[in-house]
């Protein structure tokens, strides 16, 4: 293992071409690309690298983007993207395309304000408003998780008990433009990790399907039904292939959540994505000061990982979520989620929500210091805690 | 709550109709709900529409699965998805021309009315031909089972803003819907109808792929069929040939095909392409375009160029005689021959060919043309005898001898004219007779000038020979004008070329001796054109005091010739193809220009052609006359697509320059060099397998096998597409 | 046509080996229909095979219901802007992969003048490897007869109740513009013309566009029967020039208006209102279009 000094996106485009590279002996690897700030360095790396069998093609816009990686997918390449924020919004149609054809695309987003106003710093809201799409989602919190995790997000979404798209999901500027020492893993331990892609549905004459046709409600509710039973073999899949990559790699890309210090604890602070790391160490020296609190970091979002959570912390009554982003008129994504995966598994549990860097504010650790003293003293949960701005 | 459910196909208007039923009782107060289960309809997909109205507030927003009442916008959605959950006792209303009664049967239980509503969707002009919008004539039918009053349909389509056809058409269904409902309660047996909620297979599994199992040929309310009509050129031919068929066998550059077409019906194609005055041309589609086919060029092209014998493939014993030995008799012989029966020809002359030979010179018909198709009648075994006369008491003899005689003798007494001055021999002449002597090579009139009386071909023959036989000056005196001429067009213009002058508006009175150098004059009077005569020729009209004199040292009378019927009893009846005799052992037929007096070669090869499947008949009944064509079936350009087609110029024979050959016997007219022609043949009425049907149908389910088109009519949507693009108009669309 | 009989003319596709199967949902007398079916027959003329794109448009109901397909080929649905883009993506596939079939966008002229625009341009501009067909009949047929940009002046739409008052957008000069090897107009009513150049297109690599004028019997408000006679009236009066453009600036003129009525064309559609269209303007306008581009063909002549 040899360490470079290398930015959250370019470990993602390192990640997306060498797996794209990986399918050099199958069908070759295809997508369409289009720059948007904080992602652009994704797609110029891709943009530059040597596939043996693959092509790059510069769109018009991020719809395209996509739209051109749909069509490589159907006709059974490795296919890929990147983009974020109103390039995300402006994607979208086509991202539930992918899905709802059960396309093993992988999307690397830079989480990125939602404009307008012109934001370009960190806030979760433009993935997570994609959230009622069939599309997998994982949030990072390394340069190598990206990496890791865009990988990973490969095997998992070729998996044939899955195929569905994947999205790799980083904090703009603080991973994307953060220069970390990152393993860049060779192409051969690439090329073993990731199997030739043969997609069953791909475009062929010997079955001349019409994909996305007029369907009746019967019909489509078939193929609902059935990305829902794919979502629902997506936990145990996950665990399998991350185990693969901890053989192959030697390292774990980090599971669908990752608990600390919650086995006994009654209160458990969640956070996803860079937070978590600065969440961790203020819950770490809360742990220190003997008070029973626990840290889960959460990963993957779609599916929820609602059970692993409970699972993880068996006696925790109170919940406090960090979220980086805001669903106008509820509050944070994560934190309604969550609070719908504890009802009626876990009676009297206290759901507290704090918007935390929402809109790139800088998350400190006194601001998680007054979350978990706010967390610690309260008897119910009320409504969510701006955080970083004066009410 | 009533509920009622619709059966239609897209484009009949089906959630119209439900929007219709459910405004007539919104304006009587009622809480109503109309709505159609979208899809992404097309015209004539199969679609359900509802309607259901109440007394009070609706809640329900679920499809209707248990109607009170259905309507069936298209008879051929007949089946069991149409009474799915209807409850007993309920309508069911065909939209259909048939009686309630054949589905009372099929449905017990049910009260079941009918109404031609595409019938009378079509008489008001609503939607198109290939879709017809049924749905207001079925309000007005649904209006009466249900006793809604049918003002209050107006008033329904009135808020609907339709227009006042549209209340015609309901109100004329309204008056002719046919009910029954005497029925038996117990039969029905609602069946409880609900959305399956069977998986199907996803696309990962490889979904997607699987046949279309919708019949669109149901959707159609009109097919295709195929229907040939008679080619003008065929129906007017007196020779009874297939023009239409050479022409397109000539087209295909299969010469001797086409020659073998023509033999099936004329001995003389060679003859005929040179001097039948062509009414097929006169008749043909083309002129409304451009010009017509040159038909009478092309039959020549396919009787010089094309090698093809006609054999009889049986023998028969019957003995034929034949009197005479034109075109009638010869006609009548190759055919009898080519049936296998023994024929025998007699002729009064010296050789056979009848005016064919005499009357004809042979710079229009060399005689080689002319002996080489007497030849091709021998060559099946007629036999012949010359300088043979056969007056009436021979007539009978031959009745005994033979099994059968046709008479065809022709015109033999010619038509004179009183010009007042007993001329002698030789001054004036018959233009017959004059011609047969010339044929003959007995006749000279070096240094003449001749007069020719009339204006048929007679009169350009007499006069084209009288300039090659040396005479000084030709002229023609003719009481109506050039365009009463019966005489061939081109036969008119190549005379004028030859230089030889024509008068027209010219009556012949009299005959003057002397008073010039020439030998006699031709006292004339100018004449001018009234009023139409029976024949549709404007009658000419003497001018008092317009006699003017014309030199001549000969005039030839070529005023027509009618038929000598000494050979047969006083006051035997001649009609073509009869029995003249009635003679109860053997039938005696008078033919050709004897019996019609219609004077073309053509006229009297049909005519002998009849006769001889008349007889064939009388010794075998078997019926070979092609069936009888009626008018109504003979295609006139302005059923042909003409605008389908370029407009290109005829292609005329080459003639020989007036100069070289007004001197001599030769043939004037080279013919056609090639037969492409016969291109401009537009084939009226007739497939020729252009495939414009085949290429055009938007489904491709019409296809054609070899010489055979087949439509799927499992599957065509009845557009009418092939039906508009057919060109010849060989596709009519009928409606179901 | 010439009245000449057909000589050995190859069997004509039957149903079973159309592009298109039966059993479709097509309207009856669809010019689209009849455009796929032309399509499938320079296809196996030529030997050669394709997958499609269809974005929204009658096109992919041709398909019918899942899991049954009008289509005898792969077919991939593609959202309604993005059929060049969907088509870009299986046509670099293909090539990577060495494959012959050709990838054919076939698309309405919704997904094309209008919401397809940019990703055809894009397309276009980087002369992705895919023939793009596009059927215009001229309205949002699919969801009932709304306007598009296609739609010709004066024509009733449910979106233009008295009618269009703006032209048709010249999709021609913009496809030209973009200077790709070959942009084509092709009429169903001329269907050699409409083979040869169908076969051109399948012979060439790169962008390709072709534009179809494409009856629409339910649309137009017209006598399903009389749908080519109607695209053929508009060919003959001059309102549809058939010519080919190669590479953007040469420019062939294929079939000559044969200057018909212009008023026959209109009259026998009920989607233009009666009297309500100024046919001097109308006429003075075709024969503009119609003379820059004769000059254009004059001047700047497509090599034969």
């Amino acid at each position: 293992m040899t360490l470079e000094l290398v930015t959250g996106n370019h470990a993602a485009g390192y990640a997306l071409a060498a797996a794209g590279e990986a399918n050099r002996f199958a069908r070759g690897a295809a997508c369409g690309i289009y720059p948007i700030t904080p992602q652009t360095e994704i797609v110029e790396y891709v943009a530059k690298f040597p596939f043996s069998k693959g092509r790059v093609i510069a769109v018009e816009s991020e719809h395209s983007a996509m739209g051109v990686s749909i069509g490589a997918a159907m006709a059974g390449a490795r296919a890929f993207t990147a983009s974020s924020s109103n390039g995300l919004a402006y994607m979208t149609e086509n991202i539930m395309v992918a899905g709802f054809y059960r396309l093993p695309i992988v999307l690397a987003a830079v989480n990125r304000t939602l404009g307008p106003p012109w934001n370009i710093w960190a806030d979760q809201g433009d993935t997570l408003y994609l959230r009622d799409f069939p599309c997998i989602q994982l949030y990072c919190e390394t340069n190598q998780e990206v990496l890791d995790s865009t990988l990973l997000a490969f095997r998992l979404a070729e998996d044939r008990r899955i195929l569905l798209p994947v999205m790799v999901i980083m904090d703009a500027f603080i991973l994307s433009h953060t220069q970390t020492e990152t393993d860049l893993p060779e192409q051969a331990l690439v090329d073993e990790f990731l199997p030739p892609l043969s997609l069953p549905h791909r475009l062929n004459f010997d079955h001349p399907a019409t994909i996305g046709g007029l369907t009746w409600p019967r019909e489509t509710l078939s193929q609902r039904v059935e990305i829902d039973e794919a979502f629902e073999r997506v936990p145990a899949a996950y665990e399998e292939h991350r185990a693969e990559f901890r053989r192959l790699l030697g390292r774990d890309p980090g599971g669908a959540i990752s608990a600390e210090a919650t086995e006994d604890a009654e209160t458990v602070l969640v956070a996803s994505g860079t937070i978590a790391s600065t969440a961790r160490e203020a819950v770490r020296q809360r742990r220190r000061r003997g008070e029973r609190i626990g840290f889960v970091k959460m990963k993957m979002f779609r599916p929820f990982p609602g059970e692993a959570l409970l699972q993880a912390c068996p006696n925790a009554r109170k919940f406090g979520v960090l979220d980086r982003d805001y669903a106008a008129g509820l509050g944070g994504v994560w934190w309604h989620d969550l609070r719908a995966a504890l009802q009626g598994r876990r009676d009297g549990a206290i759901v507290q929500g704090y918007l935390t860097g929402v809109c790139g504010g800088d998350v400190t650790p006194d601001m998680i210091d007054e979350v978990i003293d706010d967390l610690l003293e309260r008897r119910s949960a009320g409504k969510p805690v701006w955080k970083g701005i004066d009410r | 709550m009533q509920e009622i459910r619709i059966h239609g196909r897209g484009g009949q208007g089906g959630v119209t109709l439900a929007k219709i039923i459910a405004t007539t009782r919104f304006l009587k107060g009622d809480s109503v709900q109309a709505f159609g289960l979208y899809a992404a309809e097309r015209t004539g997909a199969p679609l359900q529409a509802f309607c259901r109205y109440d007394g009070e507030a609706i809640t329900s927003r679920n499809l209707i699965y248990e109607p009170d009442h259905v309507i069936v916008l298209d008879p051929t959605l007949v089946g069991p998805a149409i009474t799915a959950g209807l409850k007993p006792n309920g309508w069911i209303l065909f939209n259909t021309e048939r009686f309630p009664y054949e589905f009372a049967e099929q449905f017990p239980g049910y009260r079941v009315a009918t109404v031609d509503a595409t019938s009378i969707a079509r008489r008001h002009e609503l939607g198109t031909r290939s879709v017809p919008i049924v749905n207001t004539a079925l309000a007005g039918a649904f209006a009466r089972l249900l006793d809604f009053d049918l003002e209050s349909v107006r008033a329904a389509l009135e808020h609907l803003a339709f227009r006042g056809k549209n209340f015609d058409a309901a109100a004329e269904a309204y008056e002719r819907v046919v009910i029954v409902d005497d029925i038996d309660r117990a039969g029905a047996a609602p069946r409880r109808a609900a959305p399956p909620t069977s998986r199907v297979r996803g696309l990962v599994d490889g979904g997607g792929s699987e046949r279309p199992a919708i019949l669109t040929g149901q959707w159609a309310t009109q097919q295709p069929r195929r229907r040939e009509w008679t080619p003008p050129c065929n129906h007017v031919c007196p020779a009874g040939n297939d023009v239409q068929g050479f022409l397109q066998a000539l087209a295909l550059k299969q010469t001797n095909e086409a020659l073998e077409i023509l033999l099936r019906t004329t001995p003389f194609p060679a003859i005929c392409g040179r001097v039948c005055p062509a009414p097929c041309m006169e008749s043909c589609n083309r002129l409304s375009l451009d010009e017509a086919v040159n038909v009478r060029e092309l039959e020549r092209y396919a009787g010089d160029h094309g090698r093809c014998f006609l054999r009889p493939h049986t023998f028969r014993a019957q003995q034929i005689a034949i009197i005479g030995s034109g075109p009638a008799g010869l006609s009548a012989a190759y055919h009898l021959a080519l049936l296998g029966y023994q024929v025998m020809i007699v002729e009064g002359g010296p050789a056979l060919g009848g005016l064919l030979r005499t009357g004809i010179p042979p710079y229009r018909l060399p005689r080689d043309v002319l002996d080489r198709e007497i030849e091709r009648i021998l060559d099946l075994g007629v036999e012949v005898v010359l300088n043979t006369r056969i007056d009436r008491r021979r007539l009978f003899d031959l009745a005994s001898e033979f099994d059968a005689v046709l008479v065809a003798t022709g015109l033999q007494e010619l038509r004179g004219l009183d010009l007042g001055s007993t001329c002698e021999d030789e001054i004036v002449l018959q233009g017959i007779d004059f011609l047969d002597r010339a044929n003959r090579g007995e006749m000279r009139v070096d240094g003449e000038r001749i007069v020719v009386v009339g204006g048929g071909n007679t009169a350009f023959d007499a006069a084209r020979s009288a300039l090659r036989l040396g005479a000084r000056s030709v002229r023609i005196v003719y009481r109506r004008t050039r365009e009463e001429m019966p005489a061939i067009a081109e036969e008119i213009d190549e005379a004028i070329e030859e230089g030889i002058a024509c008068d027209y508006l010219t009556l012949p009175v009299r005959i003057e001796r002397g008073g010039s150098e020439a030998r006699l004059g031709l006292i004339c009077r100018r004449m001018q054109l009234g009023e139409p005569d029976a024949s549709g020729r404007r009658r000419p009209v003497e001018i008092a005091g317009s006699d003017f004199r014309v030199d001549a040292d000969r005039v030839l009378l070529a005023l027509g010739q009618s038929p000598d019927l000494s050979v047969f009893p006083e006051g035997t009846e001649v009609r073509d193809g009869d029995d003249v005799l009635g003679l109860l052992q053997t039938p005696v037929y008078a033919i050709g220009d004897l019996a019609t007096g219609d004077g073309t070669v053509a006229a009297a090869i049909g005519s002998g052609r009849r006769a001889a499947q008349g007889i064939h008949y009388v010794f075998s009944a078997e019926d070979l006359a092609p069936l009888p064509m009626r008018p109504e079936e003979v295609i006139r350009s302005g059923a042909m697509k003409l605008h389908l087609f370029e407009s290109n110029p005829s292609h005329h024979g080459m003639s020989r320059p007036a100069e070289e050959r007004r001197f001599d016997q030769q043939e004037v007219h080279a013919g056609l060099a090639d037969p492409s022609e016969a291109v401009r043949c537009l084939s009226c009425g007739v497939c020729n397998e252009c495939d414009r049907c085949v290429t055009y149908c938007p489904e491709g389910v019409l296809k054609r096998v070899g010489h055979e088109f087949i439509f799927d009519y499992e599957y065509c949507k009845g557009c009418g597409v092939c039906a508009a693009e057919c060109p010849r108009n060989v596709i009519l669309m009928a409606r179901l | 046509m010439s009245a000449a009989p057909q000589l050995a003319q190859a069997p004509l596709a039957c149903s079973e080996e159309c592009l298109m199967r039966p059993g479709n949902t097509n309207c009856g007398g669809c010019g689209m229909s009849v455009g796929l079916t032309f399509l499938s027959r320079a296809l196996k003329e030529t030997g050669q095979t394709c997958q499609l794109v269809i974005p929204a448009c009658c096109g992919i109901v041709t398909a019918g219901g899942y899991p049954t397909t009008g289509y005898s080929v792969p077919v991939l649905a593609s959202t309604f802007a993005s059929a060049a883009a969907f088509a870009a993506g299986a046509a670099a596939v293909r090539d990577l992969n060495g494959e012959s079939h050709h990838v054919i966008c076939w698309a309405g002229d919704g997904g094309t003048y209008d919401i397809g625009m940019a990703t055809i341009s894009a397309a276009a501009e980087r002369n992705d490897n895919i023939l793009y067909i596009c059927y215009d009949n001229e309205i949002y047929g699919n969801t009932g007869g709304q306007r598009s940009s296609a739609t010709p002046i004066g024509a009733r739409t449910t979106t233009t109740p008295s009618g269009k008052i703006e032209g048709k957008k010249d999709i021609m000069a913009i496809m030209a513009a973009h200077r790709i090897p070959y942009a084509a107009t092709l009429s169903i009513a001329h269907p050699d013309d409409f083979t040869r150049k169908m076969k051109t297109a399948l012979a060439m690599t790169g962008f390709r566009f072709l534009l179809i004028h494409s009856p629409c019997p339910t649309g137009w408000k017209s006598e399903p029967g009389e749908s080519i006679e109607l695209v053929r009236l508009a060919v003959d009066a001059g309102l549809f020039p058939v010519y080919e453009v190669f590479d953007g600036w040469r420019y062939r003129i294929n079939v000559r208006p044969r200057g018909g009525d212009v008023r026959e064309y209109y009259r026998r559609q009920n989607r233009f209102p009666a009297d309500a269209i100024d046919f001097d303007a109308v006429r003075a306008e075709i024969d503009r279009h119609n003379e820059r581009l004769a000059r254009l063909a004059q001047v700047f002549p497509a090599a034969e």
